[in-house]
């Protein structure tokens, strides 16, 4: 039982220390790659379909509506 | 059916970008990531109005695509992964120099992963989500997604033979509690 509330306020101080904004630890190998992982993802180029598809919606649409 | 408006249209155009890194990271695959990227927009699209405004688009969007590709998984008849299931025997990068570890290992590393761990631990360390939201997302309880991110976590140590990332390891806590840099 102590160690449990001991544990909990460990976990509350580190909670409290990494802002609780890096659950991966901020300076962790993996919490780095994975985030290097992503960002390469997310900067890749968008494709021009996107854009033309919500053209697309949006052109589509006063035909569409209902009532 | 009220019209969409700019701001929902822009808003959906500048969600792309994490939609994209979100659905390769789910599907491992870049045009089929492209065709749930598209789905998910048509589908936002077509249901905007249960969009409540001020509430977190983005987790909305995400939703919808994770719902997507789960339920595409069904239609083509493979069982979703469980990750209790999931043999150990194929793991096997050659270990990487700590600090020195390749992106292309991390890569394959992650896609060794059961789906449910992989998406938690990308909500979680690479899209921005709390614990909250990512539950919510993935239609679950908080306390289900911090165990798959802990289980995605160890497994990912355990790929890429990284040891002494004791900082957030399963032993962090008693190590702070013990340890000598209990500052």
């Amino acid at each position: 039982m102590k160690e449990m509330s001991k544990k909990q306020m460990a976990d509350a101080a580190s909670r409290h220390r990494n802002g609780d904004g890096n659950p991966l630890g901020a300076n962790s190998e993996i919490a780095r790659k994975l985030k290097q992982y992503y960002d390469e993802l997310v900067s890749d180029q968008v494709p021009d379909r996107f854009a033309q598809l919500l053209s697309q919606l949006e052109q589509a649409e006063p035909a569409q509506k209902k009532d | 059916m009220a019209a969409v408006s700019q701001s929902f249209k822009t808003e959906l155009l500048g969600a792309i970008p994490s939609l994209r890194a979100f659905a390769v990271s789910l599907t491992q695959n870049a045009d089929r990531a492209d065709d749930l990227v598209q789905e998910t927009l048509v589908k936002a699209w077509d249901k905007h109005e249960s969009f409540q405004p001020g509430t977190n688009l983005k987790a909305w969007l995400f939703t919808i695509l994770r719902n997507e590709f789960y339920s595409q998984m069904r239609k083509r008849g493979r069982e979703v992964q469980d990750s209790d299931g999931i043999m150990t025997a194929r793991l096997a990068v050659h270990p990487a120099q700590h600090g020195q570890l390749d992106l292309k290992d991390f890569r394959g590393a992650l896609e060794q992963l059961p789906e449910d761990q992989r998406e938690a631990i990308i909500l979680i360390g690479a899209s921005g989500f709390s614990y909250e939201e990512a539950a919510e997302i993935c239609g679950c309880a908080v306390g289900t997604i911090k165990s798959r991110v802990s289980r995605a976590r160890a497994r990912l140590q355990e790929i890429l033979k990284i040891s002494g990332e004791d900082e957030f390891g399963p032993d962090a806590i008693s190590a702070q509690v013990t340890g000598s840099n209990a500052a």
